[in-house]
């Protein structure tokens, strides 16, 4: 793997320029700047309150930046609005579980293709078909693929935490995009279960490029290409996992302010 | 000089509007209470108001005079509020957004139908202790009356009493923190419960007061006569924010001045059309009203 | 069930409504009826908004009085024309007010809504009766030649010299019926279809809904124009049966926005057949409540009522109001909830 950090080529999925985020007096993000590319998986760590979530937030057009841009090149969209990234091609899951609480499991793995076209409001009010067969058979295949399938016809609030998480992914995966963003994917997960999922998102490289939050740093290091490292909303360090695992900044950031 | 000034149409049109207004922000007051501390919106406040207006009221039939009856109305009001809560507002609080309101608007539909049943719909003229014939400045009207000018005393007294609570006793800011943070407040020993159930007390004792002062008004005392003033009412507590007791005067007293100005120089049917035309215009603008600030959303 | 098989039973079950309706022969019913067809149209807008959207609408009178005025003066304008084509432009305008009371509605929270909706509906009866008294016809109102039932109608179902008045009261209430039938078909279909989808998920969790592609403000003021679409329908559908569009209609005051809510809750938010329950509730709701008067003591006759005479007129709403609050605390799901529990609940009991 390439251990230039930030390197940003034509084909960039995601693009954060030097963007800073302040909350009233408070600096969430100072002057971030770091990019994802198709097959690379990147890791963005620091400790809690670090501006991580945010720097997602921004990503997503849910943070307005004070300062700085945030550019899809592959879709050519520069602050794009939440509404528009699943056609972009980007893909979200939330801190928690962020599912939809009164529909079914499938009909929320079904949500996720919600942006492709089809299913106009005239065609919908008659009754006319629609795509909403094969979309239930690929729903239940997604289901299958990360083990869940059996709990199909369930309610969210039904099923265990675990289980929940993988469905958000499903509902990710779905819409089939070229960036997928995992926010705390593995909190809640047993060492069975995180074994599996690293190998799920391991095996997702070949479609998609990753960028991932994460504190379970015996989950994060051997999974990434690259590390982001955020500390009171500045990187201190990008690079490989060993790179950034000897970089003094790091453990300063870590050992001064977390555990 | 000050004579013209004082019988001048226009400012006999602001002085009158301002009466009216001040009301209006009064009931607009009850609704921002009973939002600031349960996040309900009251569709059943003019009901409510008018309910216990009339309980204390009918006691003039029975000798009473006009202030012990404006009491027991005040007094009524606190203690019929606050049973509302506990008994039919309390089990909502942590379902959907649109449960309390339905159910107000149930109360709503009992209270008006209750009312008419027991006093019918032939409105009551309660007699006021003031004159409503407007003072006279060198021989013409000016836009006050002794009457409204109790009415708006009143209705700003009652106002500075609410403030003055809220911002300098120590019950006020117990009050203001369950309404902001309950969790926080069971932790440091508040009993939220109580004090959410006090703010329903107040804000029906607020709205008694609106009541009364409204049922000597020429429409008199009757089982709707404040279905209008609920909704301009409301008028003024969305633009102003519903969460600022300020916001909710001052908006109150603007739709008042605009709505007296249509009144006199336009045509009276209007005045409520503009008032809803000015909420959706503020609310294309500002949806989360004028005096409050923009929240960002959590996610 | 498969697509083609469904669309058929809707056909099938349409029909044998419309006979059964046509072939009623109180006069009574079946003004009731039609009455009943154009509610559940109104009730069925409201559910959808309420239930599968997540808004509310304490409004949707006003909308009915837009769609009915619409009709009428289309009507007038274009005498001879196709009754459908009245009807299409009431659900056009009224739609399009929708819209613009949804642009604002869209950015609202619940209680903003509710109130603002509730403001419009207040205020809208001035419109007509105030600002246009030379083309709405003030408080007057518009007034039009109502439907009647064609010749084929009374050939086909005048068996034994009914009066003409009570065979147009089944002419149009087998419109109406049909009508309402064919909304709640295009309901069922929505439902379950991509655009039904969108509106649940918006309502469920909105930062997950603008993840997965949807427009939060969009897909809020297209349930916004569709309720008021379907409310436009109803009124007009009201308009063309009583031949009169005026501001003190009862439909178009607010309390009937209020009256649809509290059916609405009382059949089941969000439920087709809660709708058609509420709908025949509302317009037998006085009939009922003399009966629950009348076998609990508090009819006329009653030491309550001789103390007070006011009592009988207002007992329906008194009746409304504690059903409202008591289904809403206890029974949020209204009686199509109730129904379904039972039902578990039995077929659990017979299978231990
Ligand atoms: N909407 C907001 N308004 C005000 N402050 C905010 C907002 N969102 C985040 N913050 C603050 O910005 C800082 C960064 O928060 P952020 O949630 O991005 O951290 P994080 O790295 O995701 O932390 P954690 O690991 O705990 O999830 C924190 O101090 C937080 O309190
Ligand atoms: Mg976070």
């Amino acid at each position: 793997m390439s251990s230039t950090p930030v390197a940003t080529t034509s084909s960039t999925l995601l693009e954060l320029d030097a963007i800073s985020v302040r909350f009233g007096g408070l600096a969430a993000l100072t002057d971030v700047s770091f990019s994802v590319n198709p097959g690379e998986i990147v890791g963005l760590i620091g400790p809690n309150g670090a501006g991580k979530t945010t720097a997602f937030n921004v990503a997503c057009g849910f943070v307005e930046p004070t300062e700085g841009s945030v550019r899809l090149p592959k879709s050519g969209l520069t602050n794009p609005q939440p509404s528009q990234l699943a056609r972009a091609g980007v893909a979200r899951t939330l801190q928690g579980v962020g599912l939809f609480e009164n529909c079914t499991v499938l009909e929320n793995v079904m949500a996720g293709a919600q942006s492709r076209p089809g299913g106009r409001f005239w065609t919908s009010l008659l009754g006319l078909p629609h795509g909403q067969k094969e979309l239930k058979a690929e729903a239940l295949s997604v289901l299958d693929r990360l083990g869940v399938a059996d709990y199909a016809a369930q309610m969210p609030t039904a099923i265990p935490y675990g289980i929940a998480k993988r469905v958000a992914v499903a509902r990710a995966l779905i819409a089939r995009p070229s960036l997928l963003l995992l926010d705390e994917p593995a909190s809640g997960l047993d060492e069975a279960e995180l074994d599996a999922f690293a190998e799920l998102i391991r095996g997702l490289r070949s479609e998609m490029g990753v960028l991932l939050v994460e504190h379970n740093m015996d989950f994060v290091m051997p999974l990434v290409d690259r590390l982001v490292v955020l500390s009171f909303g500045k990187v201190i360090a990008t690079g490989t996992p060993s790179e950034v695992r000897q970089n003094p900044a790091v453990i300063e950031a870590y050992l001064g302010v977390d555990e | 000089m000050i004579a013209n000034i004082l019988t001048n149409r226009i400012v006999n049109d602001i002085a009158g509007g301002t009466a009216q207004g001040v009301i209006i922000g009064l009931v607009a007051l009850c609704l921002v209470l009973v939002w600031r501390a349960t996040r309900v919106l009251n569709f059943a406040q003019g009901p409510m108001a008018m309910f216990v207006t009339y309980i204390g009221m009918t006691q003039m039939d029975h000798h009473a005079n006009f202030w012990v009856a404006a009491a027991i109305s005040v007094a009524v009001g606190f203690i019929f509020s606050a049973l509302t809560e506990i008994v039919i507002v309390k089990p909502l609080y942590h379902k959907a957004e649109i449960n309390p309101i339905v159910v107000m608007v149930g109360m709503f539909t009992l209270l008006e139908a209750v009312a008419s049943a027991v006093w019918t719909n032939i409105p009551r003229y309660p007699t006021a202790p003031f004159s409503s014939i407007n003072f006279q400045s060198e021989g013409n009207p000016t836009g006050l009356s002794p009457l409204s000018t109790f009415q708006i005393g009143a209705a700003l007294a009652i106002m500075t009493l609410v403030a003055i609570l809220f911002n300098y006793t120590s019950l006020g800011l117990k009050l203001r923190a369950s309404a902001l943070a309950p969790e926080v407040s069971k932790l440091l020993g508040i009993r939220v419960g109580r004090l959410l159930t006090l703010g329903w007390g107040i804000a029906g004792a607020v709205g008694a007061v609106a009541g009364v002062v409204i049922s000597l008004n020429p429409g008199g005392l009757a089982p709707n006569m404040l279905d209008a003033m609920f909704i301009l009412g409301f008028i003024a507590a969305a633009i102003g924010g519903l969460d600022s007791p300020l916001g909710a005067l001052v908006s109150g007293i603007v739709i008042g001045v605009v709505m007296q100005l249509i009144n006199d120089y336009w045509n009276s049917n209007y005045a409520d059309m503009v008032a809803v035309v000015l909420l959706v215009v503020v609310l294309m603008l500002r949806p989360q009203g004028i005096f409050t600030k923009n929240s960002t959303r959590r996610v | 069930m498969s697509g083609t098989f469904k669309r058929l039973a809707w056909v099938l079950g349409g029909l044998v409504a419309a006979i059964a309706v046509a072939s009623i022969q109180s006069g009574t019913d079946a003004a009731n009826l039609t009455k009943a067809g154009a509610y559940c149209i109104a009730l069925v807008g409201l559910s959808f908004l309420t239930g599968w959207s997540g808004q509310i609408s304490i409004g949707n009178s006003g909308f009915m009085l837009v769609g009915g005025y619409s009709a009428a003066f289309w009507t007038l304008h274009h005498p001879g024309e196709p009754v459908a084509i009245s009807m299409i432009v009431a659900i056009a305008v009224s739609a399009f007010v929708g819209l613009i009371i949804g642009m604002p509605a869209t950015r609202l929270r619940g209680p903003y809504l509710a109130g603002m909706t509730l403001a419009f509906a207040v205020a809208l009866p001035y419109v007509p009766q105030s600002f246009a008294v030379s083309t709405l016809g003030g408080s007057q109102g518009l007034t039009i030649t109502p439907l009647s039932a064609p010749q084929w109608f009374f050939n086909l179902f005048d068996t034994n010299n009914t009066l003409p008045v009570v065979i147009n009261s089944r002419f149009t209430a087998m419109v109406s019926v049909v009508i309402a039938a064919l909304v709640l078909w295009l309901m069922s279909n929505l439902f379950t279809s991509k655009t039904g989808r969108a509106m649940r998920l918006v309502r469920d969790n909105d930062v997950a809904a603008e993840l997965v592609g949807l427009h939060l403000g969009r897909t809020r003021a297209q349930a916004f124009v569709l309720t008021a679409a379907l409310s436009g329908l109803a009124g007009a559908l009201l308009v063309m049966v009583s031949g009169t569009a005026s501001p003190s209609t009862y439909e178009f005051g607010f309390t009937f926005s209020i009256a649809l809510l509290t059916l609405m809750v009382l059949g089941g938010i969000g439920s087709l057949s809660g709708a058609i329950i509420a709908a025949l509730l509302g317009v037998y709701s006085l009939q009922i409540t003399t009966w629950i008067t009348d076998h609990t003591g508090l009819g006329p006759d009653s030491w309550v009522s001789a103390k007070l005479p006011n009592l009988a007129p207002n007992m329906e709403n008194i009746l409304f109001g504690i059903l409202l609050i008591v289904t809403m605390i206890f029974a949020p799901r209204g009686i199509v909830g109730l129904a379904t529990g039972l039902r578990q609940k039995l077929i659990s009991v017979t299978r231990r």
